[in-house]
């Protein structure tokens, strides 16, 4: 730099390479030029935004191996329990209502409550769905006045003071199978079957893990040892379950003529079991197109009228218009 | 005269003309995008929802009384 | 070396240097240089002496028209014929300002742009006003009732399994409701009643939808006891707890009460004989 700027023509470089010592007084100073040395390379490097988005890449990175592996990279780590303690992972199923905009489809929850109905009610309660819930969903009004009226419901006190039985109404909520936990596990082996209102949501892997645990009865492998009377599911954490194996093909006579497969059958009553744990599902994709619409519409929108607003400001000019003397 | 500014002197010159044609294309715009967004999510899911399978149950209900 | 010769135009030799005693000094330069007076300099005259001139004590470099006429310094000359150093921080100067160019920015047409411009915003307006609707509506509806509370809401009676000239008593959210039967001798009675005078002047044709039905709360309207059927001074219902009494189309004649017993809402569903409350 400094012998550049020095450099005042081919005469004088080839004065200071014969001696540099006789340099003439005027031009042995040093400059203190403030024209930075800039590379595009070093402001690359000490820019903030690089150093932002470095930092973002290298957490982006270690959360997105921690959400793969399950554990911190480069770090070791020692469990004490096996890794089939904690289940199978179940597979990803392509259920009919998987996608962003997909409904239930309507025709299987109405199976999946018979296999509820035929199957699972002997052990499993279903305490937070009502006969009405499925008025419009899977039933109309009078099947489900029918199926309400099957059942005996003790209401009261009336005149007397006395508590009475009568026949269920729209408003009642399913009977279980059993009075009270202590009936349930005494009718189970000590095991409590689970209320199956929110299985769906109260369970890692929701449906797609039902599904798996009520399909995914094997032979325990060599080596597992399954105590009497527990039951060898390799998706079930611990891999011992109170519950048995209970679909088998041809266990229900579907009223619409499907064939009544084993996956038939779980496929419909996990399908049903999905209805009661989220039953604003479909409203809720519904509402969720048209939020997406709008907002983006929306967005755009704003974004063109910021542009509109700012435009007259950024391209304003300033200009310094002296009056004019009137002398002259 | 354009169509642009027709559209001006039509819709954009009184304030008041503006707004209230804001609102009420805001309300008819409402009706139309829920039914269009209905309409389109019917389709999308079509012979799912309870309102594609409800009339097979109800004839069935008739035929027995 | 070619290319320093090259370089030679763009480089700046140094104009003002700092003497050693710190102070800056451009012996080239004429530092009390000033404009000439200028008729357009609107009066505000001729500026003070610079501030950033050398003051004459420094001594210097002092030239006349026949060349160098002396040169002093009152501090130390530099140790070293080296160490003379040279401010250089003067900037390019440009025959004008640089502004941006902004005619990108201006549209084509401006009767197309008025418009679209007001379309746009417009629009804005229109989509913003329709999800402000829906977000208040949604959120209204979540203080109606909710469906457990709606189904609970309605009772069904047989119309069948009540004969006439009886009273029977249902509940209906946590209230009594009376149902009475009334017989052809009775409904004569209630219409022929002059409704006119009494103290909530209310006809029966008012009161009941069907003519041998009389639907109503059972709730005193004095303090909220439950009056006692087929009872009283006008053959209707008497309250134990203050003696009101009210005749068989639940208007109060009698007592402390000031209002007739209330009617809830209920409909007849002929086809099926039943009554709905609710």
């Amino acid at each position: 730099m400094l012998a550049r700027q020095l450099s005042k023509g081919p005469a004088l470089s080839a004065l200071r390479r014969k001696n540099p010592l006789s340099i003439p007084r005027a031009f042995a100073v040093r400059n203190a030029s403030t024209a930075s040395s800039s590379s595009a390379f070093e402001s690359f490097l000490n820019s903030r935004l690089t150093l932002a988005s470095v930092s973002l890449f290298t957490a982006g990175s270690v959360a997105w191996y921690t959400h793969l592996y399950g554990s911190l990279p480069f770090l070791g780590q020692v469990h004490a329990s096996h890794a089939s303690e904690e289940g199978l992972h179940p597979p990803d199923y392509p259920w009919p209502h998987a996608g962003l905009i997909d409904t239930f489809d309507h025709a299987s929850i109405r199976r999946g409550y018979q296999v509820y109905r035929e199957v699972c009610a002997a052990c499993h309660s279903l305490d937070r769905i009502a006969w009405r819930n499925f008025v419009g969903v899977s039933h109309t009004v009078d099947e489900a006045r029918a199926m309400a009226e099957e059942v005996e419901y003790q209401d009261g006190p009336d005149d007397q003071g006395e508590m009475f039985m009568r026949p269920g109404k729209i408003a009642d909520y399913l009977p279980g199978p059993y009075p009270n936990e202590e009936a349930a596990r005494a009718g189970n082996a000590g095991a409590l079957p689970p209320d199956l209102s929110l299985i769906v949501k109260a369970r890692h892997g929701g449906a797609n893990y039902v599904y798996a645990l009520i399909t995914g009865y094997v032979d325990p492998p060599a080596g597992v040892e399954v105590r009497e009377g527990m039951n060898y599911n390799p998706f079930f954490p611990g891999g011992a379950i109170g519950m048995a194996r209970v679909l088998f093909d041809g266990l229900v006579e579907y009223e619409d003529g499907t064939p009544a497969t084993t996956s038939q059958m779980a496929k419909d009553v996990v399908t049903f079991l999905h209805w009661a744990a989220e039953p604003e599902h479909d409203d809720r994709k519904k509402n969720g197109i048209k939020a997406v619409i709008l907002f983006s519409t929306l967005t755009l929108l704003s974004l063109y009228v910021k542009r509109f607003k700012w435009t007259p400001i950024k391209n304003r000019k300033i200009l310094y218009d002296p009056p004019v003397d009137k002398k002259h | 005269m354009s169509f642009s500014t027709t559209l001006y002197n039509t819709f954009f010159r009184r304030n008041s003309i503006f707004v209230g044609t804001v609102f009420a294309g805001a309300f008819a715009f409402g009706i139309g995008f829920d039914t269009g967004a209905t309409a389109f999510f019917d389709r999308w899911n079509r012979g799912k929802q309870w309102k594609d399978i409800r009339h097979k149950y109800v004839e069935a209900a008739e035929e027995e009384e | 070396m070619a290319f320093n010769g090259l370089k030679k135009a763009v480089t700046l030799s140094p104009c003002v240097r700092t003497l050693p005693s710190g102070v800056p000094a451009a012996p080239l330069l004429n530092l009390a240089a000033r404009a000439p007076a200028d008729p357009h300099d609107h009066g505000h005259g001729v500026a003070g002496p610079r501030s950033d001139s050398t003051p004459r004590w420094v001594g210097g470099v002092s030239r006349t028209a026949s060349g160098l006429a002396s040169k002093s310094y009152v501090t130390l000359s530099p140790t070293t014929p080296l160490s003379a150093r040279f401010l250089h921080t003067s900037v390019a100067v440009k025959d004008a300002p640089q502004v941006p160019d902004f005619s990108h920015y201006r549209a084509n047409d401006n009767d197309s742009n008025r418009a679209f411009s007001y379309f746009m915003v417009g629009t804005f307006g229109l989509v913003s006003a329709s999800v402000a609707k829906s977000t208040v509506t949604e959120f209204l509806k979540t203080m109606s009732a909710s469906a457990d509370v709606l189904a609970l809401a309605k009772v069904e009676i047989e119309l069948a399994s009540i004969p006439e000239g009886k009273n029977v008593i249902v509940k209906w959210r946590g209230k009594p409701v009376f149902v009475r039967h009334r017989t052809q001798s009775e409904v004569d009675e209630a219409r022929e009643t002059k409704w006119e005078s009494l103290r909530d002047p209310e006809s029966d044709e008012q009161r009941v939808k069907k003519p041998e039905w009389l639907v109503m709360l059972g709730i005193c309207t004095h303090l909220g006891c439950v009056p006692i059927g087929e009872s009283g001074d006008f053959g209707g219902w008497f309250c134990p707890c203050h003696g009101s009494h009210y005749d068989i189309s639940g208007r109060v004649r009698k007592g402390p009460a000031p209002l007739n017993l209330e009617i809830p809402a209920y409909e007849f569903n002929d086809a099926e004989g039943k009554l709905v409350i609710g």
